[in-house]
């Protein structure tokens, strides 16, 4: 997962500029580019190489799994976010909605079976997905704004479900807890898989490249025939059976539903998705490049516990490490298109 | 007034500006000429305090100044208009004419003063525009003329004008010289930078080419010689604007318009287009001749009349279908409509032939990287030789280039090109005419909808002439010239 990947094709470093270029800037371009995700690698290492020399138990073998466990969920839902945030979509409502779907497995599986809980938590998680993709494509609000909107929706619907108070779920503890192979969690494998899944999605296939087209420009890709609408729709629909995913596998690990789980998921999603390079407005950002952002994250967060920082500065750390490597991104930028 | 010595100017260690003077005096018009390429931009960005030169000397009346910031070349007068718009268009045309100083007492905004000065001075330009219509609602035209009304309401001395032609159509590019005119009469120093070897003896006093960032030629523009200019921009022999003579008698009929109609853009156009042609629909702002190519390509719907493919009858309702049908189209708006912009120029190129370079929905960035390769000497893009390139980096006719590349990746038989040259430099026009020409000799098809007669009478075997959504008149090859399309245009 830390060696530096093959990023020649991947993606392209300079955004558009804004006023004509200026002239000349052609010869000049001829030199060498920075490579897009050289600064995420440095920081990575950095910051494991800073771990590791400030506490002996950071190269642990454990430690490591549990820096890749913790990231785990975030990593399932953030592999389809990034497929949203290149075509230049948002999904805010990825936290409340995988509260949401292990509200209905812990209701079903109470009242009804767990397989029924399992079955209707899946479906819930599509279902909110495509009502997210309805709504932004084919009535035209913003991903934004419907997003919001359904973030507080599904939260209320949630409490309601749970009536307020969280619900056990008897006999599911396997999917969050078990450690089929190396003595690694299963939700780590997930993480991988989603994750693989999703790169071969978006680099090897048209539909990624479509996806790509939309976020760079939306007018353009109308014109070349590319079906705008129905894309977006369906990169909705597989984020909710990611967070469908992503909330049974909470419920599994804490054995329970609760009202307030899985609340500000869409925040550590978005940071790890922009952190890895993708640009707010589309057109712009790579699976390997989220990765690199949830392992940063992850062993910042991870770090700071060995070293005893309190939870308070955890958060002064990690929204600092966002703005900088934003910054870092765009004076790289700058750089890359003013020579 | 305003004198630049020997300017240097270099990015990331590449030297673009290789000590060029440039002396713009009072009442006086200096034409700029160059390719895209060739400094000019970065030259008048440097006058307008936008770039820093690395070495030279820039004095206003005599007065030479230590460092130029872009406060100090506004205190000097310097207004410039850039290629590419610079306004706020959700603004209405008042607000944006006044932007950045509307009249105001104690911080309350006087609208009743703005709009006034937006009334007089849209009267001035001869422009027909109500000043509380946002700008976003107006054509990239009327766009341009109302920056350049903000310009002149600013009292500019030096007034920078960057390619402001090219998005005009011949009668409002005409206004724009009378107005050049009267400012150059005023005592105002004029630098215009243009593509349009005609403008240097319509309005020019001097003229100035500059290339690879030296200063080739320095004369009256009335004494330089259209060879001599072209051949200083091009650095070699150019052919001349002379018409290619059709290589091929037209072929069978692969689209026609037959009194075709859409509300409130044009009315009962009727035109064929075979196999082997380039047919041309020249109309200036307003004329419908965008609104004809785009319903052509299935973006706007006839409401009267009828389309038809080799005689069939055509229905289209979006680009999807028109690409089936072997359509393709090239926007006007390079930016807005046909740039993929961060991606890189093999995939704006394969763009609209994914799914047939791909295989069951997988493609990979070779397949695109020798779809790239394929094209990449036919269209002569000047780019090096990668790939991975952003569109963006390249330079505007470049970029179209690429855009051009999509449909022949695609193979398609007819084209629709909507102001195809608009902002490209001389020696990337004559190769996408060569390329289009090419194309028509392997019996495709082209229609062009454009507001430049050069272009026309360059490129054109027939053309019709739109005016108020209506064609006024046809000309056939040698009976297309500039005098009869400015003319029947009612400009």
């Amino acid at each position: 997962m830390r060696q530096v990947p093959e990023m020649s094709d991947t993606t392209t470093a300079t955004p558009a500029p804004a006023a004509p270029a200026p002239a000349g800037v052609l010869t000049a371009r001829a030199r060498r580019r920075v490579p897009e995700l050289a600064g995420l690698v440095i920081v990575l290492l950095a910051l494991c190489a800073f771990f590791a020399l400030s506490s002996p138990y950071f190269l642990n073998k454990d430690n490591l799994v549990n820096v890749l466990a913790a990231v785990a969920v975030t990593g399932i839902v953030a592999a389809p976010g990034t497929l949203l945030l290149v075509a230049g979509h948002l999904d805010l409502s990825v936290g409340s909605a995988a509260a949401f779907c292990g509200a209905v497995l812990a209701v079903r599986a109470r009242d009804a079976s767990l397989a029924e809980g399992i079955a209707l938590a899946i479906m819930a998680g599509v279902a909110i997905g495509m009502l997210n993709g309805f709504v932004t494509t084919v009535v035209g609000v913003s991903s934004l704004i419907t997003t919001i909107g359904t973030l507080a929706i599904f939260r209320g619907l949630t409490q309601v479900l749970t009536d307020g108070q969280t619900v056990n779920v008897a006999d599911f503890n396997g999917l969050g807890n078990a450690r089929p192979l190396f003595d690694v969690p299963l939700p780590v494998f997930l993480f991988a898989g989603v994750m693989v899944l999703f790169w071969l999605l978006m680099r090897f296939t048209t539909y990624g490249r479509s996806m790509y087209a939309i976020g760079a420009n939306p007018v353009a890709a109308r014109l070349v025939g590319i079906r705008g609408r129905g894309a977006v729709f369906a990169a909705f629909a597989l984020t909710g059976a990611c967070v469908a995913l992503a909330g049974l596998v909470i419920a599994s690990q804490v054995g329970s539903a609760t009202p307030q789980a899985a609340s500000g998921l869409e925040i550590s999603v978005i940071t790890a998705i922009v952190l890895g390079g993708a640009s707010l407005t589309g057109g712009r950002g790579t699976v390997v490049g989220t990765v690199l952002g949830l392992l940063i994250i992850g062993v910042l967060n991870n770090g700071l516990v060995l070293l005893d920082v309190g939870s308070f500065w955890q958060d002064v750390a990690r929204g600092s490490l966002l703005v900088l490597a934003v910054s870092f991104d765009r004076l790289r930028a700058r750089f890359d298109s003013s020579n | 007034m305003l004198s630049l010595r020997a300017i240097r100017k270099s990015f990331g260690g590449v030297e673009v500006l290789h000590g060029v003077d440039l002396d713009a005096r009072a009442g006086e018009v200096l034409v700029l000429l160059g390719e895209n390429g060739a400094g000019k931009s970065t030259l008048v960005r440097i006058v307008a305090g936008d770039h820093q030169p690395d070495a030279g000397e820039i004095a206003v009346d005599g007065v030479s100044h230590g460092g130029w910031s872009p406060a100090q070349a506004r205190a000097a007068g310097v207004r410039m208009i850039f290629q590419e718009l610079s306004d706020a268009p959700p603004l209405s045309v008042a607000e944006n004419i006044s932007l950045g100083r509307l009249p105001a007492r104690g911080g309350v905004v006087s609208w009743r003063a703005t709009r006034a000065r937006a009334r007089r001075l849209l009267a001035e330009l001869e422009v027909d525009v109500d000043p509380d219509t946002p700008a976003s609602a107006l054509t990239l035209g009327q766009r341009q003329l109302i920056e350049i009304a903000r310009a002149i309401g600013d009292d500019a001395r030096v007034l920078i004008l960057d390619e402001p032609t090219a998005a005009l159509s011949a009668a409002e590019s005409e206004r724009l010289f009378e107005l050049v005119q009267r400012l150059r009469e005023r005592g105002a120093a004029i630098i215009h930078i243009t593509h349009r070897l005609d403008e240097v003896r319509r309005i020019g006093d001097r003229v100035q080419v500059l290339r690879d960032g030296r200063t080739v030629l320095h004369a009256e523009a009335a004494e330089a010689t259209r060879e001599q200019l072209v051949t200083a921009m091009v650095g070699r022999e150019a052919g001349g604007v002379t018409r290619p003579a059709q290589a091929t008698p037209p072929g069978e009929e692969l689209l026609a318009l037959e009194q075709a109609s859409s509300r409130g853009a044009f009315d009962a156009v009727s035109l064929q287009l075979r196999a082997g042609e380039v047919v041309a629909l020249y109309g200036k702002l307003g004329s419908g001749v965008d609104a004809v190519a785009e319903a052509a390509f299935g973006l706007r719907p006839l409401d009267g009349g009828r389309l038809t493919r080799r005689g069939a009858p055509l229905r289209l309702r979006g680009p999807r279908q028109a690409i089936a049908a072997g359509i393709g189209l090239l926007p006007a708006d390079r930016q807005r409509e046909g740039a993929l912009r961060e991606r890189s120029v093999a995939e704006n190129l394969a763009a609209p032939s994914w799914g047939r370079l791909g295989r069951r929905g997988l493609i990979d960035g070779g397949v695109e990287a020798r779809a790239y390769a394929r094209w990449h000497e036919t269209l002569r893009i000047r780019s090096r030789d990668d790939p991975a390139q952003p569109i963006g980096t390249l330079s505007g006719g470049n970029q179209q280039k690429v855009l051009l590349g999509r449909w022949l990746e695609r193979a398609t038989e007819l084209l629709v090109l909507i102001e195809p040259t608009r902002g490209v430099d001389v020696g990337a026009r004559q190769d996408i005419y060569a390329t289009v020409r090419g194309l028509t000799a392997e019996g495709r098809a082209v229609l062009v909808a454009t507001s430049d007669y050069e272009e026309v009478v360059q490129f054109a075997d027939r053309a019709l002439v739109m005016s108020r959504g209506r064609v006024v008149a046809q000309l056939d090859g040698e009976a297309i010239t500039t005098e009869r399309l400015t003319d029947a245009a009612g400009a």
